[in-house]
């Protein structure tokens, strides 16, 4: 086991740097110049040529990121903005709660209502409920988050006046955004819970159960879900990931000061270091967050395990 | 976002998908008594036939402008209102279905080839160069996909062929998974080993044996994953990021009615709703062709 | 089995733990922002929705409203350009041009930095040749002489411009030239502007979370008048209409640039008062003669400034705020010629123009680019497409990210583009210099690369000259020919439009956009 989650965390090392290259290279490509863009209408020729040696874009692509690469791996330093001339760190560090929280209690949200509907599907399998909670399931699955955030907004905030429609402070703030971004994990857990749950309703041992005489109820909630929470662990685990890339467009129409609104804008004005910094914390997250899924889940699964050892 | 919802789900799904298939001729009479997957299929065709016929079908023209009949509600003459330089909504929505389909098809056939490629070479070869492939999946993966479409989209400027490039690539390791563990299981069986020791090539296995046995999860994924690649536009499209304005595309359209929202809704609903149910009929399709794929599905 | 159910519960609690800590430390990292205001002492705060965050207060390397609207609470300038343009005394109580192109300013001796130190003329010594070496802002005071400066005592400064400046005290007027406190910015290092800002203005700086607000207490040994507020909170709200929204909920008193579709709302709605009234901006569609297009004839340009309806665009894209300019700069500025009539919508004779300069039919292509910051100009641009199709040019346009655009731009790339521009110094200096004077091809504002030896030997005149009679007489004859020869079409003036939540008093428009806070009252809500 201890083998197994060093070997998953060494692997981060790669899927980073990986990343890092990845954006880099998109960035480099973007036409328009930082160093104008930081400069502004009528500069210098000299104020520019010394402002473009002063932050390295005088070097050649691959010089560039790995002094990039360097100053993150040895001093943890993840530079300064171009346009601000902020430390990117503070940047991120200033955002990244707002979108943790947004996708958590998103997660949250979507996990609590999700399940019990992908239970509720899977005991009356093709019946009337069945039917009309897999439609809603899958309306979610469809809706883009921003559309539906409009309505929200429509609904709430234009007609009736109950909730605000920026900020993310208050609990009423909260309450439109976090739906909004729920919706489609919600389906989807939903769609997994329900048929992984088939896929074990349909196994001999609760046959079996239910032969003994073993009352419905126990049966589904003893055996049945316990087992088939299993894969939906795991996608809840990848959901999460999911809505920290989801989080980008309702931040930016509940104007929450998150990690997606700043890059966002950040990617708007070639502001590299931002983008940067941000992509790498989202991923380093995710693949965290998926890290602990995997251990635990290995933890649960002695299968699993031994694939490792 | 939904594209990264649905990549992930797909890794739960693929052992779900990689199931013995029923001949065509069985999967179409599954396929036909499914109600909902029917009425996606027909929603699709409806939407394909406004695309192609939309200069006949629009009442007026895609850039029709008139100014003095901005902004109004829905009437006779506008079935679905005007927008604020007095276009016809209905008419922009018809023509926006060609861009969405486009993309849509055109990005998931992009993700299609460059995710099969690898995949196949990923799953048939195994070794040093399957590692490499899924290590770059995983670091693809690992960036949010709507993230990594506005970036490419941003740096390469924002034309139809570029949107289907950005989508296409953010999707690449979901198809080059899938069909990497289809291939894994196909090859596996003895079949395969047969050929091999009876001496033909690769490429010949690989398109005559290995290809058409995993036929079926690359249907259902790319329905799915069409599914997808629209809501990615659309929400590319909203941030001021898809093609230029006077182009009808509904993202932009409903970026452009979003500073109306509050005395003109039917700016952003119609277009919202149409780009609803679009997405709802290529899920629809998809979920109905896995069931009807799914021989353990039927018995039921 | 039992085992495993164990672990099945571990499992979840693991989540749930890691749910709650997200949660928390994230309601831990904000609402500080929230509790300040229910003090017991009632402390009257004007809260304020800004378009977008600012950039750093270091008001040097930086020259973009929304800071402005900020940091000029926060620094005073020596001269005052009050909300009617006229030049009075700010931390300098006189000054006269003692010899040529030199001036003496007598500064205020009873005024104190925010960090308590005194305003001295080593601090606008100091400020001054900072600016001039300011690669963002340096253009606004590039007339200064840096040799020239010298601190005749602590409250005595004289300070030369290498040529005759016409408008140079308004330069002087300008926010980004606001006065720094020396030992501030040297101790606070690359810190300065960021978390560390002193200026000398009613308000001095309290807090800035990026991205969300910027808070300023009342500075409370200012030197003028005390505000009657205690607290200026500026939110960045960046959506319009979450702007508007802010301010109908009473979240925000004072909403800054309300969308045009979002007017009516405000002026519908009995609790709120909309201000609008022109500034110094223009919005205009470039004709580039940069690329071998049709457009480098005369006549085509006149021709396609007929084919646009101005009118309509204003009406239907701008919901009615701004007039139609004749000329490119608008009335406020000093050098503005009355005598120009607008150029009329026509399509005829933009037919007739296009077959006289040789193209019956059009019959030609052309590019036009626009900026993706704007949705009003995205909207002009499909407007002038459909106009120009209809005297058979076909317009091909590139909507692009806005710093892409304004770099394309910059090198000509563009047939025709859409763009505006601010005289901040209300003087026609400003507003025509950088535009169509050769010396500025590009970057340097003449995006267009507009070429004229009479137009240069004017605005050459105009800029070396304190004769105001001359000045005036040489814009009036510029813009005479620029309306002649069309570089640009002129489209509309632009307004400032703020929402006021009707708590508020005594709050005026500026025509630079950047307003006084210090002398806002409010109501008890």
């Amino acid at each position: 086991m201890f083998r197994y989650i060093v070997k998953r965390i060494l692997w981060l090392i790669p899927i980073l740097l990986g990343v890092s290259f990845i954006v880099f290279t998109i960035m480099y490509l973007s036409p328009g110049d930082p160093v104008t863009m930081i400069l502004g209408e009528g500069a210098t020729e000299e104020a520019y040529q010394a402002l473009r040696t002063q932050m390295g874009f005088d070097q050649s692509f691959i010089v560039q990121f790995l002094n990039y690469v360097r100053g993150v791996v040895f001093d943890f330093d993840l530079g300064r903005s171009y346009v601000s001339n902020r430390v990117v760190l503070d940047e991120i560090l200033v955002r990244l709660p707002n979108t943790i929280r947004l996708a958590s209690w998103s997660i949250l949200f979507a996990t609590l209502i999700g399940i019990p509907l992908g239970v509720i599907s899977a005991t009356r399998p093709y019946s009337k409920v069945d039917n009309v909670v897999m439609f809603i399931s899958l309306v979610g699955v469809s809706m883009p988050t921003f559309w539906q955030a409009l309505l929200l907004i429509i609904l709430f905030t234009s007609t009736l006046g109950w909730l605000p429609a920026s900020g993310f402070t208050s609990w009423q703030q909260m309450i439109m955004p976090v739906f909004a971004l729920a919706t489609s994990s919600m389906g989807t857990i939903a769609r997994i819970t329900r048929s992984s749950m088939m896929d074990v309703l349909d196994q001999d041992y609760i046959r079996t159960s239910e032969a003994k005489g073993v009352s419905d109820g126990r049966v589904i909630f003893q055996h049945a879900l316990r087992n088939a929470l299993i894969p939906v662990v795991t996608v809840i685990g990848l959901q999460f990931g999911a809505l920290l890339g989801g989080a980008v467009l309702t931040e930016t129409i509940f104007s929450i000061n998150g990690l997606g609104t700043m890059m966002v804008n950040a990617i708007r004005t070639r502001d590299t270091m931002v983008v940067q910094g941000g992509v790498l914390f989202i991923a380093f997250i995710f693949t965290l967050v998926n890290l602990c899924v995997d251990i635990l889940y290995a933890y649960i699964d002695p299968r699993i395990r031994s694939q490792y050892d | 976002m939904l594209l990264t919802s649905k990549k992930k789900i797909n890794q739960a799904e693929e052992e779900m998908l990689n199931v013995p298939q029923g001949s065509w001729a069985e999967i179409w009479y599954e396929l036909k008594r499914n109600r909902r997957a029917m009425f996606g299929l027909f929603f699709i065709l409806f939407l394909t036939i406004m695309a192609i016929f939309a200069d006949q079908i629009a009442p007026y023209g895609m850039r029709e402008q008139n100014l003095s009949n901005a902004l109004q509600f829905p009437n006779t003459t506008h079935w679905l209102g005007t927008d604020d330089l007095g276009r016809d909504i209905l008419s922009r929505m018809i023509y926006g279905t060609r861009v969405s389909l486009t993309v849509g098809v055109s990005a998931v056939a992009v993700s299609l080839i460059i995710g099969g490629i690898l995949g196949v070479v990923a799953g048939y070869y195994k070794g040093w160069i399957d590692t490499l492939i899924m290590r770059f999946c995983d670091i693809l993966l690992s960036i949010p996909s709507i993230l990594l479409a506005i970036a490419i989209v941003a740096s390469l400027g924002s034309n139809l062929q570029n949107l289907i490039i950005a989508i296409g690539i953010s999707s690449i390791p979901v198809f080059a998974r899938i069909i990497r563990s289809g291939v894994i299981s196909v090859k596996e069986q003895e079949y395969i080993e047969a050929s091999e020791a009876l001496g033909a090539n690769d490429i010949r296995i690989i398109f005559k044996h290995i290809l058409p046995n995993i036929l079926s999860p690359i249907i259902v994924q790319s329905s799915m994953g069409i599914a997808s690649a629209i809501l990615s536009a659309v929400g590319l499209g909203f941030i001021g990021l898809g093609l230029e304005a006077s182009i009808a595309e509904w993202g932009t359209m409903l970026n452009a009615g979003r500073g109306y929202i509050r005395t003109h809704y039917y700016l952003t609903l119609y277009p919202g709703l149409l780009i609803m149910l679009t997405v709802l009929s290529f899920n629809l399709l998809g979920d109905g062709l896995r069931d009807a794929i799914d021989p353990k599905m039927r018995e039921r | 089995m039992i085992k495993q159910k164990n672990k099945l519960w571990l499992f979840f609690l693991a989540a749930v733990i890691f749910l709650a800590a997200c949660g928390s430390s994230g309601d831990s990292g904000n609402g500080s922002g929230g509790e300040a205001t229910a003090d017991d002492g009632e402390p009257k705060v004007l809260k304020v929705a800004n378009g977008a965050d600012p950039v750093t207060f270091d008001i040097q390397q930086t020259n973009d409203q929304a800071t402005t609207r900020i940091a000029r609470q926060i620094y005073d300038t020596l001269i005052v350009q009050t909300n009617d343009l006229e030049l009075v005394p700010g931390l300098a109580t006189e000054w006269e041009e003692v010899e040529d192109n030199l001036y003496e300013f007598k500064l205020r001796e009873d005024v104190t930095f925010h960090n308590g130190e005194p305003f001295t003329a080593n601090d606008v010594e100091f400020t001054l040749r900072r600016a001039v070496e300011s690669p963002t802002i340096g253009h606004i005071v590039d007339s200064i002489d840096p040799d020239s400066i010298e601190v005749i005592d602590d409250h005595t400064i004289r300070v030369g411009t290498s040529d005759t400046f016409g408008p140079f005290l308004t330069h002087l007027s300008h926010p980004a030239v606001g006065i720094l406190n020396e030992k501030a910015v040297e101790e606070a290092g690359e810190d300065y502007g960021v978390s560390v800002v002193v200026g000398t203005g009613p308000f001095e700086f309290d807090e800035w979370v990026t991205g969300t607000h910027v808070t300023t207490n009342r500075y409370d040994d200012y030197w003028g008048d005390a505000p009657e507020i205690d607290r200026i909170e500026f939110n960045t709200i960046a959506d319009p209409s979450v702007r508007l929204i802010e301010l109908e909920s009473g979240s925000a008193d004072i909403a800054y640039d309300i969308a045009p579709s979002d007017i009516p709302a405000v002026e519908e709605n009995s609790e709120l008062t909309l201000m609008n009234t022109p500034n110094l901006g223009s919005e205009y569609l470039g004709l580039s003669l940069h690329n071998d297009t049709p457009l480098r004839e005369v006549k085509v340009r006149q021709a396609i400034a007929h084919a646009v309806d101005v009118e309509a665009i204003i009406d239907t894209v701008y919901m009615g705020v701004g007039d139609q300019m004749s000329g490119p700069i608008n009335e406020l500025v000093f050098g503005f010629n009355d005598d120009l009539e607008p150029i009329e919508y026509d399509v005829n004779k933009a037919k007739d123009l296009l077959a006289e300069a040789g193209y019956p039919d059009g019959g030609f292509s052309l590019s036009l680019y626009v900026g993706d910051n704007s949705q009003e100009r995205i909207r002009v641009s499909q407007v002038v497409s459909e106009a120009l199709a209809e005297v058979g040019i076909t317009v091909e346009v590139q909507q692009m990210e806005w710093g892409a655009f304004l770099d394309s731009a910059a090198v000509g790339e563009p047939d025709m583009f859409l763009l505006g521009w601010t005289t901040v110094t209300t003087d026609a200096d400003y507003g025509l210099y950088p535009l169509f004077h050769s010396n500025s091809f590009g970057e340097a504002g003449n995006r267009t690369f507009y070429e004229n030896e009479r137009v240069d030997e004017l605005l050459d005149a105009g800029r070396y000259s304190t004769d105001q009679d001359q000045r005036l007489e040489d814009y009036r004859e510029v813009q005479e020919i620029i309306h002649e020869e069309v570089p640009w079409v002129f489209l509309q003036t632009r307004e400032n439009v703020t929402g006021l939540s009707n708590r508020v008093h005594g709050f005026e428009h500026h025509p630079t956009g950047s307003y006084d806070l210090s002398v806002v009252t409010l109501d008890a809500e």
